[in-house]
């Protein structure tokens, strides 16, 4: 009974784990899908647009020196599903965002699917996991 | 008996609560057995592809069959602006705004809607802000059609929940998916939509090219799910847009390595 038990649990939990690591294979992608990163910094631009909408954003690095990262979105249509607008990111805002780098090590990456994120200095936040 | 029943019911619970944080493992199995039946000959509705947001390849590399001399060779020409294979000055038809056409179209993380008219069943995607009929009418295939970039469809119903659609009559310009794998004018392609529930359809894709592949390629069974209060979102592409989003974030990203 025991066993059967614990046989119920690992087969549960093994669905679990199977479930959980489905969407990490991203066989085609530029982007370092299994090393998210998050970085603070000052919005320089908002491009609302196809085929993604972009952020750019001024980010101190360790030594004090500012760089201009680009960071790739979801379409308008997806973004507007996730409850973002046009108007959601303006330049001058403080955020800090989630998100996958470019394996080449260039500041581009991408804040989109289940773990893309941007948290606002007032505390709120706009994610894109909503297709 | 009744002992072993509530126990494996308690690791179900257990296990659930484990899980998803905001529908736990029990509540999504008893979600998912009370979906209501599927209506009959119905797909109507917006549909969302299920996966991990991103473009899907036709099927994985594994399983795409060897490649004849000319698919070879055009394949060698077609050079994705990003991903694996990705280089700059790379020529992926859609970085130029080219049609996607279909079946790539199919393999998109936005959603379409299916509507059913008198006498075919129409799909709307929101990628490109395109459509195609698909001629349910009794028509057969045309015999010598005029390459298009969405082909030329028809369908039946096989029983009441499944549509078989085949189609033909495509341009050779357009690529199967993100990698580059290319396709003939006599490509043909057979689609089964089996919608399962009122929310699922389960999707099969079999392409059948001897010009370009030694076998059909069978890709892996998708699933659709309906967005009861979903819309289409315009998403044309935007010739200036893409090629600046190509400057500003593809090449840069672009691998170092790619080939």
């Amino acid at each position: 009974m025991k066993l059967k038990l614990a046989a119920s649990f690992i087969f549960a939990a093994a669905l679990l784990a199977a479930g959980g690591t489905a969407r990490a294979h991203h066989g085609n992608s530029a982007y370092d899908e299994e090393h998210w990163i998050t970085l603070s910094g000052t919005v320089t631009e908002f491009v609302w647009a196809n085929p993604h909408c972009q952020i750019f954003l001024d980010v101190k690095d360790d030594k004090g020196t500012v760089v201009n990262w680009a960071i790739e979105s979801q379409s308008p249509g997806i973004m507007r599903r996730n409850n973002w607008a046009r108007t959601s990111v303006k330049p001058g805002d403080q955020i800090t965002i989630t998100l996958a780098p470019a394996k080449n090590g260039a500041p581009v990456g991408f804040s989109g699917n289940k773990d893309g994120k941007v948290v606002f200095s007032d505390g709120h936040v706009l994610k894109m996991d909503i297709r | 008996m009744r002992s072993r029943r509530f126990n494996f019911l308690a690791v179900l619970i257990a296990g659930g609560a484990l899980a998803v944080p905001s529908a736990g493992f029990a509540q999504a199995a008893a979600q998912q057995s009370a979906a209501k039946s599927a209506p009959k000959r119905d797909l109507n509705g917006v549909w969302q592809l299920q996966g991990d947001g991103s473009q899907q390849p036709i099927a994985e590399d594994k399983d795409i069959p060897s490649m004849t001399p000319w698919a070879k060779a055009k394949f060698a020409e077609e050079k994705p602006g990003y991903g694996v294979r990705g280089a700059a000055g790379g020529n992926d038809p859609i970085l130029q705004c080219d049609p996607i056409g279909f079946p790539r179209i199919m393999m998109m993380p936005t959603p379409l809607e299916l509507q059913q008219a008198p006498g075919r069943i129409l799909e709307f995607w929101e990628r490109e802000h395109e459509w195609r009929p698909i001629w349910i009418d009794g028509r057969a295939l045309p015999q010598d059609p005029d390459p298009a970039w969405f082909g030329y469809a028809i369908g039946h119903w096989e029983g009441d929940y499944t549509l078989v659609v085949e189609s033909t009559g495509f341009r050779e310009s357009t690529w199967l998916g993100p990698t580059g794998y290319p396709h003939s004018e006599n490509m043909r392609i057979t689609e089964r939509y089996h919608r399962v529930d009122q929310d699922t359809i389960l999707y099969d894709m079999t392409i059948s090219d001897p010009a370009a592949y030694a076998k059909p390629i069978v890709g892996p069974q998708r699933v659709f799910k309906l967005k009861p209060h979903g819309e289409i979102n315009e998403y044309p592409c935007v010739y200036t847009e893409e090629h600046e989003f190509t400057q500003r974030i593809r090449e840069p990203a672009t691998p170092k390595s790619a080939k």
